[in-house]
């Protein structure tokens, strides 16, 4: 199986008044073709940091400061001014070119908040022709709108509402809109960042089937950022947990609902609401996340953990091999 | 530009509203064209008949002429497509194109006809003339129900563009509906106060007043315009580059934009006009100078804000180019306040011009201006020639409020589309 990305030792920093915040720490992830990594992490903890960044999209003033980001393409990418061999592509190495023939056509990118992603002076079809001449001018309109209806319909979007403007669609069909957009010029790798946090359950329910549906049918390995667990459970084929922008802990995900190993870990899974339980008591993790300009000596978890022996409050846990088959970063494991 | 104006009259593109109810309002609009027209067309008559080239009357009829026909053109066309009961936009710019063309051969035709001493002139008055009542029909057959479904502010924009093209309609046709040429002296007695032969007076060199209150508006018309040109075209550019690039280029254009900001505007205008010497372009280029940094600022504060929206930051992602950036998502979106500052700097534009020739940088003597009369009958108003200052006051007021409505009402209109 090809790895179609790789992280290695990732640190973003925000350069702050008041000192710089370490968004991502050290994070190396690898992902497989085909596969999807759940992202999940309380708010603030650098989710939406690690996902831009692989884009080289780190908002100002934030610095992807050490790392590698690798990605492998599948074919050679040609336009006018230059070219991108197949094979493995090291992003944090290309230049503004480069990246923007990358983004779109190698990566999508699906942002939280649909009803303000798209241009309100522009109809669904020219989104469409634009994105798809961007990347290729040779693309007649025609040609580019066809090509959106069919996305559109494969989303549910009657194939005629393309002269439609933003404003006359619901929340849930733009955030369809965005997707089809995202998925119009064929990417390897898409990244939703919490794609349907602003939509009611049901409609949630209906885009996370559909992005199932067009995972297979388009290929894609896929990086999806959320706060809701549940949704992991179902479609995530691994899970990521990050802690103020660590990896606390990295593992299949049925191992990681099963068997979480780290506290923190375990802690989010308890607040997680079980209708089928209603009588379980909520748990809720005491303490707030650590002030990223300060942090605490340690494992920045120590403050908030129940477990925090005296080596927590002193020296850092490694990321290490864990029984289910995960990674883990905590000093409860590896030791004695 | 285009989206901007079919933003405001063809608000969707599409209308939702029935066959039947269009009707309706189509009915409504009917009578108060109707009213409108036998008014105008009455105080024209009166005036023209007494024309001095003395065809002044074949002139006004000719542009309603061409007027009708092309309102008639373009609703036609509207009517015919109808698909699921609903009035759809089409362009109507070919057979517009057509009817124009049609009359201008015949207005040049009955040009040598009717006035063989200046066909040509007299062509070009009608098809001048007859546009700019186009114009003003349109506003009221198409903008009316449009702009009535905003409320107030859509009712201040019609008015306001009503009293515009009016203006510059009287204007156009100026020379040919005149009663007597409005720079001769002594047509009639020295300051004769309003009269019969002399509705609204005479000067103190015995011109007549009326004469002068139509042609006046020329000079004060053509210096807004350019200087409004001169402004936009220059004050929109770099206001889009200074906010899209930021950085030091942003710093330096800031600079200079604030340094020119700081002088109190009429002062900086007066200055620039007292180098440059009189005449229309240096005193529209006097006035676009001051102007240009309300434009810069308005353009690259919005610049700042809609760059940042997530939209521009989605269509990074997803590839697109510098360009569409720039011109297909962060353009479009600044335009309409800078079309509103348009409308507010023609305003100005027009007291700025009249305060220029008050104080004597503007213009030669011998032209028919609004701003010469006020200067004039300001200084015998002592002796208590009123009649000199008022009128020309007054169609200055009136052009002002004309625009100053227009841009208060597309204001309120624009705003909350640029927020959604
Ligand atoms: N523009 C910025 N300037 C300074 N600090 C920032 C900036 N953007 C993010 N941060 C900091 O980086 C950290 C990570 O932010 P990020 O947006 O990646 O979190 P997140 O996990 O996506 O949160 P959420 O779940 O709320 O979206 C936060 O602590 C935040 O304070
Ligand atoms: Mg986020």
């Amino acid at each position: 199986m090809v790895d179609v990305l790789r992280i290695k030792d990732l640190i973003v920093e925000y350069t702050t008044q008041r000192g710089t915040a370490r968004a991502v720490d050290r994070v190396s992830l690898t992902l497989g073709e085909n596969r999807t990594l759940g992202l999940a992490g309380e708010s603030g903890c650098g989710k939406s940091t690690l996902g831009r960044s692989l884009m080289k999209l780190v908002p100002y003033p934030g610095k992807i400061v050490s790392g590698d980001i690798i990605l492998n393409i599948d074919h050679d990418i040609t336009w006018k001014k230059g070219t991108i061999k197949k094979g493995d592509v090291s992003i944090l190495e290309l230049n503004d070119d480069q990246l923007r023939m990358i983004r779109g056509s190698e990566i999508a990118y699906i942002f939280q908040d649909p009803m303000t992603s798209l241009n309100p002076m522009l109809s669904i079809g020219k989104h469409f022709i634009q994105i798809q001449q961007a990347h290729d001018p040779t693309i007649e309109d025609e040609q580019a709108l066809e090509r959106a209806k069919e996305v559109l319909e494969s989303l549910g979007i009657l194939a005629e509402r393309v002269d439609d403007y933003p404003h006359q669609f619901s929340g849930g069909m733009r955030q369809r809109v965005m997707i089809g957009l995202g998925l119009v010029l064929r990417p390897r790798l898409l990244i939703a960042d919490e794609p349907t946090t602003s939509l009611d359950v049901i409609v949630e329910a209906q885009i996370l089937e559909e992005m199932a549906e067009l995972k297979e049918k388009f290929n894609l390995t896929m990086i999806l950022i959320t706060h809701n667990l549940g949704v992991l459970a179902q479609t995530a084929d691994d899970v990521a947990i990050m802690y103020t922008g660590r990896l606390a802990e990295l593992a299949p995900t049925e191992a990681l609902f099963e068997n979480p190993q780290h506290p923190y870990t375990e802690a989010l899974l308890q607040s997680v609401p079980d209708v089928t339980k209603p009588d379980k008591k909520l748990a809720w993790i005491p303490g707030a996340p650590p002030d990223l300009v300060n942090p605490p000596d340690g494992c920045m978890f120590n403050p908030r953990c129940p477990f925090a022996m005296d080596i927590c409050k002193q020296e850092e846990p490694p990321l290490i091999q864990s029984d289910t088959g995960g990674l883990v970063a905590c000093h409860l494991y590896g030791r004695s | 530009m285009t989206q901007v104006l079919s933003g405001i009259f063809f608000h969707l593109g599409k209308r939702k509203e029935s066959t039947k109810d269009y009707s309706k309002k189509w009915w409504a609009v009917i009578l108060m064209l109707t009213v409108l027209v036998v008014l105008i067309v009455a105080a024209l008559i009166a005036i023209s008949l007494t024309a001095r080239s003395g065809v002044g009357i074949h002139v006004v009829a000719g542009t309603f002429l061409l007027a009708m026909t092309s309102l008639l053109t373009a609703s036609y066309i509207k009517r015919i497509n109808l698909p699921n009961n609903q009035v759809t936009r089409h362009p109507v710019y070919l057979p517009v194109a057509i009817v124009s063309v049609f009359f201008a051969i015949t207005s040049l035709v009955l040009g040598y006809i009717i006035y063989p001493t200046d066909p040509i002139g007299f062509g070009i008055v009608m098809i001048a003339g007859g546009i700019v009542l186009s114009v003003f029909f349109l506003l009221v057959y198409e903008g009316y129900p449009r702009l009535k479904i905003h409320g107030s502010p859509g009712i201040l924009a019609i008015s306001g563009l009503l009293m515009v093209t009016a203006i510059i309609y009287m204007t156009v046709i100026a020379d040919w509906i005149v009663p007597y040429s409005p720079f001769h002296i002594n047509v009639g007695g020295i300051r004769e106060p309003p009269n019969p032969s002399f509705p609204l007076g005479t000067t103190s060199l015995g011109q007549d007043m009326l004469s002068r209150v139509i042609a006046g508006g020329a000079t004060m018309l053509q210096v807004a315009a350019i200087s409004v040109v001169v402004c936009f075209s220059i004050g929109v550019p770099i206001g889009l580059l200074s906010g899209y690039r930021g950085g030091l280029v942003d710093k330096t254009i800031g600079l200079v934009m604030d340094s020119l900001f700081a002088f109190p505007g009429l002062v900086l205008a007066i200055a620039i006009a007292a180098i440059l010497g009189p005449g229309i372009l240096n005193m529209a280029i006097a006035i676009a100078v001051v102007y240009i940094p309300s434009y810069f600022r308005v353009v690259r504060s919005q610049v700042f804000t809609v760059r940042e929206l997530p939209y521009v930051e989605a269509a990074i992602v997803m590839g697109a180019r510098d360009r569409d950036i720039l011109f297909r998502y962060i353009l479009p979106n600044v335009l309409p306040s800078s079309v509103v500052i348009m409308s507010i700097n023609f305003a100005d534009a027009i007291l700025t011009a009249a305060g220029l020739t008050f104080v004597g940088l503007g213009l030669s003597v011998d032209i028919a201006d609004w701003g010469w009369d006020l200067t004039l009958g300001f200084q015998v108003l002592i002796v208590g020639a009123w009649w000199i200052s008022a009128f020309p006051g007054l169609m200055v007021i009136l052009l002002a409020l004309g625009f100053t409505l227009t841009g208060e009402g597309l204001n309120e209109i624009l705003t909350p589309k640029l927020r959604e």
